[in-house]
């Protein structure tokens, strides 16, 4: 099998998982963006251009910081809000953003999603 | 409490923080105007203003998550904090390691303890200066005798004046205090002798002399009776 369908595959079992995940009431959503596709499943349909703008933006300026400071490829940026967080990365070329309640524990999430 | 205290005493906290987390490496605050409160000595100003535009950057389009609260950069080779406290926010890099909890917890503590206490102490007015007591004298008695001394004492006209200058108000009254713990209030006049004056003398009738159980020669405390 070739890297460019490892990482195809990769990412397709990544969909299943964030399927699986979607229905749990306390994650939001998520927002997984490739080079040439996007896959965007929220519960509040209305919402989706503002979580993409805060998702794109959250990446880019997460990869400023990280520059800045000198930390190293970014593993992961989580933004937080009032009672609302985003966990970011970058899986294989996607970019995901899931959304999730605040008490959400998003190491577990990780783990459970075999992001780490 | 000016501007520059502020700074230092947060700068002093940002300095325990790193002296408890060693794994802090940098750090700074800055208030919500995006000004910078403090920051260690390690990070440049240009830095911290890059940083604050990043996340200022993100938090213009996290209204749609109630307002941006924190803020979390996880590198390879490190961590970027960015976390609101109180009305400021506090961003630190700290090394991959670093148990951002505990870090988070720590620097709540530290960081919420020191406003708490800065801000006691600027909202706590600044207590009156209590009005300083005109000195005390110690003179030397001098007893009047006869029908009309009348119920007055009397003193040099110098101390009468510098009481006055000093109370900003003339001395009508005087409180005399023997030796002995006995004291009164007498009513005060010049020496009007001026073979007595300028002796550090108090001339006291002698009915006064029996209450406070002095003789000629003894000395007594004396002072205004307003203070």
């Amino acid at each position: 099998m070739s890297a460019k369908n490892k990482s195809k595959d990769d990412i397709e079992v990544l969909q299943e998982k964030l399927q699986s995940i979607k229905g749990r009431e306390e994650i939001i959503g998520y927002i997984l963006r490739g080079p040439n596709s996007a896959s965007i499943d929220l519960k509040d349909p209305t919402k989706i251009v503002d979580y993409a703008i805060l998702s794109a933006t959250a990446f880019e300026e997460g990869q400023n910081i990280s520059a800045m400071f000198e930390i190293g490829e970014v593993d992961s940026i989580i933004t937080e809000g009032e009672d609302t967080k985003i966990m970011s990365m970058v899986v294989n070329d996607h970019c995901l953003s899931i959304f999730m309640e605040k008490n959400v524990d998003h190491d577990k999430l990780c783990k459970n999603l075999n992001l780490t | 409490m000016n501007k520059d205290a502020y700074a230092v005493a947060l700068r002093n906290a940002l300095t325990e923080i790193k002296n408890i987390c060693p794994d802090v490496s940098r750090s700074f605050i800055f208030g919500k105007d995006r000004q910078i409160v403090s920051g260690d000595s390690e990070t440049d100003e240009e830095t911290m203003e890059k940083m604050i535009s990043s996340f200022q950057s993100v938090a213009e389009k996290a209204d749609t998550i109630g307002s941006l609260k924190a803020f979390y950069v996880n590198g390879k080779e490190g961590k970027v904090i960015l976390s609101d406290v109180n009305d400021m926010y506090l961003a630190l890099a700290a090394s991959e390691n670093a148990d951002t909890t505990y870090l988070h917890s720590i620097t709540r503590v530290i960081i919420v303890t020191v406003l708490k206490l800065l801000e006691t102490i600027t909202s706590t007015p600044t207590p009156p200066i209590p009005p300083q007591s005109a000195p005390s004298k110690q003179l030397v008695v001098d007893t009047l005798s006869g029908f009309f001394v009348g119920d007055s004492v009397q003193i040099d006209t110098e101390l009468l004046e510098e009481w006055a200058r000093f109370l900003r108000e003339s001395v009508s009254e005087v409180e005399v205090e023997a030796f002995g713990g006995e004291a009164t209030l007498c009513k005060v006049k010049e020496i009007n002798d001026s073979k007595l004056k300028g002796k550090g003398m108090i001339r006291i009738p002698e009915k006064i002399c029996k209450t406070l159980e002095v003789k000629k020669g003894e000395l007594v405390t004396v002072k205004p009776a307003s203070t």
